[in-house]
């Protein structure tokens, strides 16, 4: 009787902090231990490593370029290989697509020290450096999901009938879909390979950043694209098949992120930890759990009840969790590099052998 | 050189700020490769270099601030701080008694002039995306003023925490340039030239890792067991530094890192997870929307 009883006495018991520290320890396999660490050498334990210039700005573009990449792929493969019922998440995604990349130029300079030399990105074409590959895929993806809206917008009739918008109606908007793709994939992913070329620990240990961005803008765009499938008429088929990719795509993202936090170890603690410079609460609350787990559970209970999909809640507030968890996720991985870059400890700790 | 003064611009001068950046320049014949070494042992910690090299390159002093850990006020380095001496006080350490004598004990202060270090293969030139991070025809490592933009990329690559971004003046990246200047006029850098005990020395990287191996078997003889390189093998950053330094402990004691990674190497890996995640996804998305039961 008392067996049973201790565990759940101790789960009563912890605070929220306490929790999150529990889960930090369980997914990094890393126990902080103070008294080892303050025996490790630093120099007065200022800083190794300069903190990132980046801000707000670099936080919404990661949200917005992952969304514009996302929202492109998913339309290209429902028109790809959707039925004539799914056209209508290839239209609305490119729309949302070309939406979503509007505002990523501006935060792109309004982050440089200089804005008015933002030209000067394009004097390279630079393959080791994913800042430069980054520059040349927003340019070149600007130009397919330009294309491929305007394509879609002469075919709904947006732009009047003129002859010139017949004619554009009549390009074959497949052909671009499959080089759009790619770049849109480029777009989505090299922003977490930008961060994990720099020196900075939490970033740079596990090499799987990439990856976690790139499944974030497609489960951030299916959350998207569904949110506003829903406040339309939608076939049910359709919404169908998003609910349950949408379901697939958070399950990847939960195994990478805990696959990225197991290969941290020590150099994640910033990001799950709950000291007080560390964001493991808002990570723990906001990504974690209202943004993955929480989203990813009312779809399993959603799809297995196998209510009609028609009915808006709970996919609406799915889709909320959704886009607020991958917005959280970049804020938390952003700021959480800022702590990182100045914990000296850790930083000399990455770099032994 | 430093601060770009806000002339009013005529329109054919407009033009050419906007498209000199573009064009290829003639590239200065190769010299030998230049480097400092930094030999910390002799060091006493007079910080004749910290303020040679703000005075040569006209960089503002830094805002007072009293650092309460030694007498290392600098504390790092920055945008505009290009040399640093720190101060490291090691009281009581654990360590076999040198001598039975009672005026030597154990208690010492390393002093440590700080710069950058002017990468074989620089991490910060890697990521640049401009272009504006380049090698001089010195193996230096020098920003081009007029290209940098600001963008940061390597403030992060730089796996010593040397290049910043200058957010009061110039908001460009900022670093030594090995005085530039000075060497195209065969001058030896203000820090170098200043230092009183030849504590930084200035000379072609191949003479001077001579000298540090010299230096470093000298003071094993002597019995300085704790004496070390740092940067002067091949090993660090796949190709070693060209400013390199003698110890007298562990890196680490200096906030100096053991053995970096160079951040370029992530690219390949980092790509891969990223194409085998581009896979999965892509095949997921087919397979349910394929799949019209
Ligand atoms: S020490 Fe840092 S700033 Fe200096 S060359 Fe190497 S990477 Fe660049």
């Amino acid at each position: 009787m008392q067996q049973i009883r201790l565990p759940q006495a101790i789960v009563e018991r912890l605070t929220p902090t306490q929790i999150a520290e529990q889960l930090a320890t369980l997914t990094t396999g890393y126990t902080p231990d103070p008294e080892q660490e303050l025996r490790e050498s630093t120099y007065y334990d200022l800083p190794v490593l300069k903190a990132p210039v980046w801000h707000w700005e670099i936080i919404w573009y990661f949200f917005f370029g992952g969304l514009a990449a996302g929202c492109y792929l998913l339309a290209s493969i429902a028109a790809l290989f959707g039925s004539r019922e799914d056209r209508i998440v290839a239209r609305t995604g490119y729309y949302l697509s070309l939406l979503a990349l509007l505002p990523c130029p501006p935060l792109l300079i309004k982050d440089l020290g200089r804005p008015e030399r933002f030209l000067h990105m394009l004097r390279m074409f630079k393959v080791r450096s994913p800042m430069s590959m980054g520059v040349w895929a927003v340019m070149s993806f600007s130009f397919f999901s330009g294309l491929t809206t305007l394509i879609q917008a002469a075919r709904d009739g947006l732009l009047g009938h003129a002859r010139g918008v017949r004619w554009l109606a009549l390009l074959p908007q497949s052909w671009l879909a499959l080089p759009g793709s790619a770049v849109a994939l480029l777009l989505g992913s090299y922003t977490g390979v930008l961060l994990t070329a720099t020196s900075i620990p939490l970033w740079s240990r596990s090499k799987l950043l990439g990856g976690i961005f790139l499944t974030s803008a497609v489960s951030t765009s299916i959350a998207l694209i569904s949110f506003v499938l829903r406040l339309v008429r939608t076939p049910l088929g359709t919404l169908h098949k998003l609910e349950r990719l949408e379901w697939s795509v958070l399950l990847l993202e939960m195994l990478g992120l805990l696959a990225f936090l197991r290969a941290s170890g020590r150099a994640a603690r910033p990001l799950v930890g709950t000291a007080p410079t560390e964001h493991g609460t808002t990570f723990w609350r906001f990504v974690f759990g209202t943004g993955l787990a929480l989203p990813w559970l009312l779809q399993t209970l959603s799809l297995l009840t196998k209510r009609s999909p028609q009915r808006r809640f709970p996919g609406l507030l799915i889709s909320l969790l959704v886009l607020l968890g991958g917005y959280f996720l970049r804020r938390t991985m952003v700021e959480a590099g800022h702590t990182s870059s100045q914990d000296a400890r850790t930083t000399l700790w990455n770099a032994q052998s | 050189m430093i601060v770009e003064t806000s002339q009013r611009t005529t329109s054919p001068e407009l033009v050419q700020n906007i498209v000199s950046p573009l064009l290829k320049q003639p590239v200065p014949p190769m010299q030998p490769a230049m480097g400092f070494f930094t030999d910390t042992s002799i060091c006493i910690g007079c910080k004749a270099c910290e303020v040679a090299c703000k005075q040569w390159n006209e960089l503002p002093a830094n805002e007072a601030h009293w650092s309460g850990t030694s007498y290392d006020n600098t504390r790092q380095l920055s945008a505009t701080t290009w040399r640093h001496v720190q101060f490291i006080e090691q009281i009581g350490r654990e360590r076999p008694q040198i001598s039975t004598l009672p005026f030597f004990n154990n208690d010492r202060w390393l002093m440590h002039s700080d710069v950058c270090k002017h990468c074989a293969n620089a991490p910060c030139q890697e990521a640049c995306p401009t272009g504006a991070i380049i090698r001089t025809e010195f193996d230096t490592v020098y920003v081009q003023q007029d290209i940098c933009n600001g963008c940061g990329y390597c403030v992060v690559a730089c796996p010593f925490g040397v290049i910043a971004r200058d957010e009061h003046a110039s908001h460009t990246a900022r670093k030594c340039t090995l005085c530039y200047d000075r060497m195209k006029d065969g001058i030896e850098p203000a820090c170098a030239k200043a230092c009183p005990t030849d504590s930084i020395q200035y000379g072609e990287v191949e003479q001077l890792k001579a000298l540090a191996r010299e230096r470093v078997g000298l003071l094993h003889e002597r019995g300085v067991s704790e004496a070390r390189l740092y940067g002067v093998d091949d090993n660090m950053l796949d190709g070693g530094l060209n400013s390199f330094f003698l110890l007298l402990d562990e890196p680490a004691v200096y906030n100096l890192p053991q053995n970096p990674s160079r951040p370029s190497n992530n690219v390949v890996p980092a790509s891969l997870w990223s194409i085998v995640t581009a896979l999965v996804l892509s095949l997921l998305g087919i397979f349910f929307f394929s799949n019209n039961k």
